[in-house]
């Protein structure tokens, strides 16, 4: 009988009775196939591979991350609850040393789900990955944790979430955002002005393969992970990089996603888009879950798999030898934070960084318009302040003292609170106070 | 009248139902099993029984035995030719049963679309290699064989070169894949397939020994079905070419029996406690759950359907010993118990000693447990009740994991996670040996309802005779490729682009009606029941091009009528 080197867990929750609309491709038919071809595989009798049932994310396991406007129930739906829950077991199966590692094949995906929601952005509604970590963060301590995403989208709602966050590791590897939704995810991106270099976005060129991608993450995000010695790895695993994926134009293989699972070794890994459903999803599902599981994957192809024909040119492999070259100083020696003028990245005025956004939701069709502020603490990694606004909707404001808050920016960010109740510009306030536990939210 | 017989591992027990007459149990006989010589066993209960009933009123017997079983686990089985078709994914190798295992390049994907063809060179060169082996049977397995059996069929073409199902002069028989069930999982089927072959020989050899024996003792006209582990029968011509559904049907029997006894609505927990372990199985509303996918057999998984029964050594012939301050019984059987002849003190020794029950020689018991007990300087009450008390535990706390296992089956839709049906017994239900001695016990554990049926003792035999005949298939359609396939048939037929989700249920209870028709089983429609149904829209750019349809549909196992308790 097969043998798994490493006990992997799986929580497979198809949500085969939920989908956006009936064409979208985040629909039931999505994991159908893969489903099809790892009961197929057999690969939940691999002997160290384990099924199981995801849990349900609570409305506090949400409002631990986001600002959720109105509230949380009415942004979410219950298969959004589940897909969180079932990264949040995958964590706690690892958390626990019930398994080595685990892979949540839930749906739909988080990963453009920024710190505030007023919907859903790129099919996605909470951040999944997120819910997860701050779970982890709230049930096992605080940990050093590294997200590596492999999702052809740039991962902007993971990178919000965790933007002022030094503890946090943000990684996307990504089509370049010049050429693909959302547009973002460049190399400047690099984090508020805390937590510098703590955000490394890897731009790849239309038509990157396998070669491209590995050796991406052998020059650039393997160095970095050993220099941040996080607790855990984390793999946003996203599989629309994948050549028959029909929102997307990377070259991306089965063989080359299992690769790179096999040479990042992730904790947990979490699934996010991927939309070839029949020619990729199955193949690469199966191809992570064996590489995970440390099992012989030389064997998984896709049907009409040519390397030949998708290998890149020599220009797109010069162009990411030179992104090899580049990137890495970005996270070894960051840059000081630019506080020029442009209030887009964010300006710095006394001791607050202050950033005006636009978010389009393009999945809802909302518009929000944001500004940010953050204290710039010696003590801490400040308190954190949003005033948004959806389309012509009311103001809301949200509120977060860190983990590591200091006494005058905890009590600073309470004295907000109250300002804000009192003065009454603010139809809805959430308070997420991550020192005390303590969440707390107003006007509803 | 019907006669039920259940080969054991020690005992073969017989009985004769009469259900004219409130399926009253008209004899019973317990003889020795005689590994060796099975039929014996069989000719032997039945001659007793028949001493005290009117042959010709005899209409149905219905058989469970260890043939098969032994002959995999005493590897007297025979060498077998698998050939596979697996195309890319796990390496096929990991799965190989046997010597002569065969992959040929190959594939067909997850639609039931042939990516490549069958390497007919090869194909060729494997069948030959075989051959040259004087390999006989062959076991025809392709990867998503369930999904389009192409391959397959062209493997058994080349095997055998004849088009129909008899055996020629090249092999004698031939086991495909998709036959034995429409379940999705190829090392499975492989493994399956292989057994399936590997004791086909043997098996016939018997079910024409057991066919002449009736008809020697007048017996012919009776119709032979044969247990199988699910809890259910077939006839035994199907048997025939479905030799591995015979396997550990051992443990159904006496499920099927507690069903028969009693009359379970509830969800419960039937506990059989044997010599050597206790057989512990759920039910859910009245019925019995079934293991997922199939059975293991050895530590080969399979697709044989079989009821979900967790066994844990713990039994009347267990050994007590102390370790320390801990009292332990079991896991091991070193012999039987004090009182009837045995060296080392077991749990019935101990239930002796509390008077729990009387079994041989009480007093071998009493002095045995003090002997032991002053050489771990305790007092014989205490020793006997710890032992009691640690065997109740471990019975207890097996059942709560087991339960736990249950409630934690993975789900796949929103629906059913947040329904979240839970297995929550009501009851338990005792039998075997040592059941009546350990029901105080028991009930202090589980703090539910205990009850000990009547004729307990051979309840396995009387599960196997009431037992009826359970069929299940699956059925798979794919309009958007015109395709409706149900494997275990190996029945095809083109469908309309309009071919929808309650057309495929109804042909799946129509198939399965007709299928157990052309088997001489009636059934009544609303045994037939859709245990899966579910409906894929599939999308191709932003239109539906096809609807993907899976539907499974069952005869639950169940018996013809309970016994007495109207």
């Amino acid at each position: 009988m097969l043998k798994a080197k490493n006990n992997l867990g799986i929580i497979f929750f198809p949500a085969f009775d939920w989908a956006i609309s009936p064409t979208h491709p985040e629909r039931q038919e999505r994991l159908l196939y893969t489903q099809d071809q790892l009961r197929e595989e057999g690969i939940f009798d691999i002997e160290g591979v384990r099924e199981y049932k995801p849990d349900v994310a609570t409305t506090e396991d949400v409002e631990r991350v986001h600002f959720c406007f109105p509230e949380v129930s009415s942004v979410t739906t219950r298969s959004h609850m589940i897909s969180a829950g079932g990264a949040m077991k995958a964590a706690d199966l690892v958390m626990e040393g019930e398994r080595d590692c685990a892979f949540a094949m839930v749906r739909p995906p988080g990963h453009h789900a920024m710190k505030v929601v007023h919907g859903s952005r790129g099919f996605c509604n909470i951040n999944i990955e997120a819910v997860m970590i701050e779970h982890i963060r709230e049930k096992y301590g605080h940990k050093r944790v590294a997200i590596v995403d492999t999702d052809c989208h740039h991962g902007d709602g993971t990178q919000d979430v965790y933007w002022h966050d030094p503890d946090t590791l943000f990684i996307s590897i990504h089509q370049d955002g010049r050429t693909l939704y959302p547009g973002s995810g460049f190399p400047q991106e690099l984090g508020g002005p805390n937590a510098m270099g703590r955000t490394i976005n890897i731009p790849l060129p239309p038509n990157t393969s396998d070669e491209g991608f590995l050796m991406a993450m052998e020059r650039i995000v393997m160095p970095i992970l050993e220099d941040f010695k996080p607790d855990l790895i984390i793999n946003s695993a996203g599989q629309d990089n994948h050549f028959t994926d029909p929102i997307t134009n990377m070259n991306f293989s089965a063989q080359g996603y299992a690769a790179l699972n096999e040479m990042l070794r992730p904790d947990i890994a979490v699934l996010e888009g991927g939309y070839s459903i029949q020619g990729a999803l199955p193949y690469i599902n199966l191809g992570i879950c064996l590489a995970m599981a440390g099992v012989d994957y030389s064997h998984v192809r896709e049907p009409n798999y040519r390397p030949e024909q998708i290998k890149q040119d020599a220009r797109t492999t010069e162009y990411i030898e030179e992104l090899c070259k580049q990137l890495p100083k970005l996270y070894f020696d960051p840059p000081a934070f630019d506080a020029g003028d442009d209030s887009r990245q964010g300006m710095i005025s006394g001791d607050t960084y202050v950033r005006h956004r636009q978010v389009y939701y393009d999945t809802d069709g909302i518009n929000e318009v944001q500004q940010e502020t953050l204290t710039l603490c010696k003590k801490c990694r400040g308190l954190f302040k949003v005033e948004t606004r959806a389309d012509s909707g009311p103001l809301c404001l949200g509120l977060e003292i860190p983990i590591d808050a200091c006494p005058d920016c905890r009590s600073r960010g309470y004295q907000l609170m109250e300002d804000g109740l009192i003065k009454g510009n603010y139809r809805y306030m959430q308070m997420i106070n991550r020192k005390d536990k303590d969440y707390v939210r107003h006007g509803f | 009248m019907l006669l039920g017989i259940d080969v054991g591992g020690t005992h073969t027990d017989g009985v004769a139902v009469d259900l004219e007459a409130d399926a009253k149990v008209v004899t019973s006989c317990k003889v020795i099993t005689r590994h060796d010589d099975l039929l014996s066993s069989v000719t032997e209960a039945l001659e007793i029984i028949l001493s005290e009933v009117d042959k010709s009123s005899v209409t149905q017997l219905n058989l469970s035995t260890t043939l098969s079983t032994n002959a995999i686990v005493q590897g007297k089985t025979e060498d077998v030719g698998v050939i596979v078709s697996a195309g890319p994914g796990v390496d096929p190798h990991n799965y190989m049963p046997c010597r002569d295992f065969h992959v040929i390049d190959g594939s067909i994907d997850h639609r039931g679309n042939e990516v490549r063809a069958l390497s007919t060179r090869q194909l060729t060169e494997a069948i030959d290699s075989c051959r040259d082996n004087g390999v006989r049977v062959f076991a025809a397995v392709g990867k998503f064989s369930t999904r389009n059996p192409r391959h397959e069929n062209f493997i058994r073409r080349s095997v055998c070169q004849c088009r129909d199902d008899e055996s020629c002069e090249f092999a004698d028989f031939v086991t495909l894949g998709h036959q034995l069930g429409g379940a999705l999982n190829f090392p499975r089927r492989v493994a399956t397939a292989y057994f399936n072959c590997a004791v086909w020989r043997l098996y016939n050899d018997f079910a024409s020994a057991v066919e002449r024996a009736l008809d020697e003792m007048g017996l012919a006209h009776v119709k032979v079905n044969i247990l199988k582990a699910d809890g259910g029968t077939m006839p035994l011509p199907q048997s025939r070419k479905m030799p591995v559904q015979s396997i550990f049907s051992g443990p159904a029997a006496s499920v099927m029996g507690i069903i028969a006894l009693t009359d379970i609505f509830h969800d419960s927990v039937i506990l059989d406690i044997g010599g050597t372990t206790t057989d512990i199985a759920v039910f859910a509303d009245g019925a019995p759950l079934i293991e997922r996918e199939g059975i293991a057999i050895g530590s080969h998984p399979t697709l044989v359907t079989a009821l979900k029964v967790h066994s844990i050594g713990i039994g009347g012939d267990s050994v007590i010993s102390v370790v320390g301050e801990e009292v332990r019984v079991g896991p091991n059987r070193l012999g039987p118990s004090v009182c009837v002849g045995g060296e080392r003190v077991t749990l019935t020794d101990a239930l002796n000693c509390e008077g729990a029950c009387e079994v041989g020689d009480v007093d071998a018991s009493r002095n045995a447990m003090a002997a032991y007990a002053e050489k771990h300087s305790m007092s014989p009450d205490k020793l006997a009740s710890a032992a009691v008390a640690a065997a109740s535990d471990a019975i207890h706390t097996a059942t709560k994991d087991l339960l736990d296992e249950i409630n934690s089956k993975p789900v796949y839709t929103i629906h059913e996670l947040v329904e979240n049906k839970r297995v929550v017994p009501k009851k338990v239900y005792l039998m075997g040996g040592p059941a009546k001695a350990l029901k105080l016990d028991l009930f202090r554990r589980f703090q539910l309802s205990t009850e000990v049926p009547e004729n307990y003792d051979v309840a396995n035999a009387i599960g196997a005779a009431l037992t009826r005949t359970t069929w299940e298939l699956e059925l798979f359609a794919d309009t958007q490729r015109h395709v409706m396939f149900i494997p275990s048939l190996s029945y095809r037929e083109n469908v309309h682009t309009s071919y929808d989700q309650k057309d495929a249920e109804k042909d799946a209870v129509n198939q399965l009606t007709m299928q157990l028709d052309s088997m001489g089983v009636f059934l009544e429609p609303e045994d037939a029941q859709i245990t899966h149904t579910s409906s894929f829209n599939m999308v191709e750019g932003m239109s539906q091009v096809g609807k993907n349809i899976r539907v499974k549909c069952q005869v639950r196992p169940g018996v013809v009528r309970t016994t007495g308790r109207s």
